[in-house]
């Protein structure tokens, strides 16, 4: 008897959407996993476009899957049983991906979250930025545009840098006005990335210092699969002597989807007990 | 046929109208008509219908009216509503009302109840003592004696003459309205995914600022909808929500705190419609008398109510046990003295009974519901995902 329960994970960033199929039986199974960039495209719309697409993959029909969770900014989401929060999800995506990790911090690309969890994904305590976008990937993907760089090439350029020059100023904007100064001053592309990621890695850095994080640290969300940002980080942590290992994984970005697709299984069995232990007692 | 969205958004355009067109051109509809406005929590509305009135609900101007000159009658320490109120009064909006009443429920009120004279509004302000005293020939004299009082002054305006079968008539209508408000509820409770909590709250609201039958009607239309309707339900943890009886949370503090993951199936919001438990006796040769009796022996409970033979927080948990409501969220309005110092004793009884809560203060104008969206979200996966026994799928 087939007891494997198919789930979808979604996870509604500001700049893009990430999904993911999985199968639980006595393990865990991902089927598929996509994402896509939302370009000013309305979220609802999109969403179903790749469930659409993954269900037609694998020959499934919506009805074969037993939860689709949303996660980040789905809350609004039409087709969707359960929402869990942002925190939750990159906290079980995280530690899934990066077993034994006790700190998962998730940059994404609005701010940056520092969660310290145990063992089974539970949040015990976090630390997010502020509103202000310098900790932000979006400030990251502002700064390669300003400086003609596509996003996948942002990572591999910082990490050619040999003398990086980080921005004055703790604002986005400030930091953008500096750029511009640096490109008149003639410091080089990959020495003014490698800046911008120091800056933000400095924010991951204090995060992981107040939350007195414990090692190793996943790093998960978009930012994450930013090679440049993740040696940042770690250059960072090694200087500060803060004892903490940074460890990330190839699907860091879709940590958010991951833990949703994990915890819409776990509420579906609950579910699913809840209802027989009522049918039993009636 | 009128859908349940129309429905719904013709109770929203009614229960906000700052303007109170329907009770203004309800009053104009015929002669010796009079409008008593009423503070929260809870008058007997029935006692103004008798007197051919209309009690029109007051619960300030939300977040749809900019306040201007209301910050100067009150310290900044003070909440939010009264403000609203002046403002509503300062600009006009109550001119065609005849009376105000503000049952004791604050100090806060009864300063409104003081400016209102000051500012010579309507044709009489009354600051109403409700009993605390809940023994019929104490108590219950007390507020026969009031209730009475209030008839006075509207009969002097309008000289209609106090009937008991009026009255009597006017209790079988509100009997009626309570039995089809606790019906929505009931059909909330059962299946919250058919219509949202702030589609129920603008149902609800619609009818404090319209005539009783009108609203009964509305009620029947909304069963009558709800019963042929399917839905899906969703996976959300079910809450009951305390401490907003006088000043109204904003449409979309509710709106934000369902899309977070719960499901409000109890709250404590538009009370002074649920004040009641059940019916008044009709068609007693005292009518007065048996709404006294109800306030005595039916209210439900209350920060306002002083309960030491009924306690609250046991009212709540019994509500809580009986609403098969997974956690509770305190939602009181910033300053509200009497929400916010039963806090503790609620709490409390939450401990004591194993009942996971958190609690967060509102204004009836926030507009930014970041924060309190995260709490409720993250309050709704800590039940969801950690209440009982957790298993691990790795």
């Amino acid at each position: 008897m087939n007891n494997s329960i198919l789930t979808i994970g979604v996870d509604i960033g500001s700049s893009s959407i990430k999904m993911v199929l999985l199968e639980s039986n006595s393990g865990t199974v991902i089927l598929d996993k996509i994402h896509e960039k939302l370009r000013k495209r309305n979220p609802e719309l999109v969403v179903n476009q790749l469930i659409e697409y993954v269900l037609d993959k694998h020959d499934l029909k919506y009805e074969d899957i037993a939860y689709l969770a949303s996660t980040g900014e789905g809350e609004s989401l039409k087709r969707k049983r359960g929402h869990f929060y942002s925190m939750t999800t990159h906290a079980k995506g995280g530690i899934f991906q990066n077993p034994g990790a006790k700190t998962v911090v998730d940059m994404g690309a609005l701010f940056v979250r520092a969660i310290k969890v145990n063992e089974l994904g539970k949040v015990m305590d976090y630390k997010m930025t502020g509103q202000c976008a310098s900790g932000s990937g979006q400030f990251v993907e502002n700064i390669s545009r300003y400086l003609g760089l596509a996003v996948e090439e942002v990572g591999e350029t910082s990490l050619r840098s040999t003398n990086p020059e980080m921005p004055s100023g703790i604002c986005a904007v400030l930091a953008e006005t500096d750029v511009i100064n640096m490109v008149s001053r003639g410091v080089s592309t990959p020495d003014i990335i490698k800046g911008i990621h120091l800056s933000v890695a400095q924010k991951v850095i204090k995060l992981l210092t107040s939350l007195k994080a414990e090692s190793p640290v996943a790093l998960t969300g978009g930012m994450a699969m930013n090679k440049g940002m993740v040696q940042a980080v770690t250059e960072l942590a090694d200087k500060g002597n803060l004892g903490l290992k940074i460890i990330t994984h190839p699907d860091a970005i879709y940590a958010g989807a991951l833990g949703a697709a994990i915890w819409a299984a776990f509420r579906h069995k609950k579910l699913e007990a809840a209802m027989e232990n009522q049918l039993k007692s009636t | 046929m009128e859908s349940l969205k129309q429905l719904i958004n013709k109770c929203e355009g009614l229960a906000f109208d700052l303007n109170y067109t329907r009770a203004k051109q309800w009053k104009s509809e015929g002669d010796g008509r009079v409008l008593v406005g009423y503070m929260p929590i809870y008058f007997p509305r029935e006692i103004i219908h008798a007197m051919n009135g209309l009690a029109v609900g007051i619960l300030g101007g939300g977040d749809k009216k900019q306040i201007i000159r209301g910050d100067a009658y009150y310290q900044s320490y003070i909440c939010h509503m009264p403000r609203g109120i002046i403002e509503l009064a300062l600009d006009g909006h109550f001119d065609q009302f005849d009376g105000f009443l503000f049952p004791s429920i604050c100090d806060v009120i009864r300063n409104l109840s003081g400016m209102f004279r000051v500012l010579r509004k309507g044709k009489f302000v009354k600051y109403m003592d409700f009993p605390q005293n809940f023994q019929k020939h104490i108590g219950g004299e007390f507020f026969k004696y009031e209730l009475m009082d209030i008839v006075d002054k509207i009969s002097k305006i309008n000289k209609v003459k106090f009937s008991p079968e009026k009255l009597n008539e006017g209790i079988q209508l509100f009997n009626k309205n309570r039995a089809l408000i606790n019906a929505v509820y009931g059909l909330r409770k059962k299946s919250p995914w058919k219509i949202s909590a702030d589609e129920v709250y603008s149902i609800i609201r619609a009818g404090y600022v319209i005539p009783v039958e009108e609203h009964n009607e509305i009620l029947k239309k909304a069963i009558e909808l709800l019963g042929s309707m399917d839905g899906e339900p969703m996976d959300k943890i079910r809450v009951m929500i305390i401490g907003a009886f006088c000043e109204q949370p904003p449409l979309s503090l509710i709106k934000t705190i369902e899309q977070a993951g719960c499901y409000i199936i109890e709250d404590d919001f538009l009370l002074g419609s649920k004040w009641i438990q059940g019916d008044v006796e009709a068609g007693t040769s005292d009518p007065v008398g048996a709404i006294v009796d109800a306030y005595l022996n039916k209210s439900t409970f209350s920060s306002t109510v002083y309960d030491v033979d009924n306690p609250k927080e046991v009212r709540m948990i019994k509500l809580f046990n009986e609403s098969k409501a997974d956690g509770i969220i305190f939602a009181a309005p910033s300053f509200c003295d009497p929400a916010l110092l039963d806090h503790p004793i609620l709490q409390s009884s939450c401990h004591d009974n194993d009942i996971r809560y958190i609690s967060f203060l509102f204004s009836e104008n926030t507009g930014q519901f970041k924060v309190i969206k995260e709490q409720v979200g993250t309050f709704s996966d800590s039940i969801k995902l950690w209440e009982g026994e957790t298993v691990n799928l790795k």
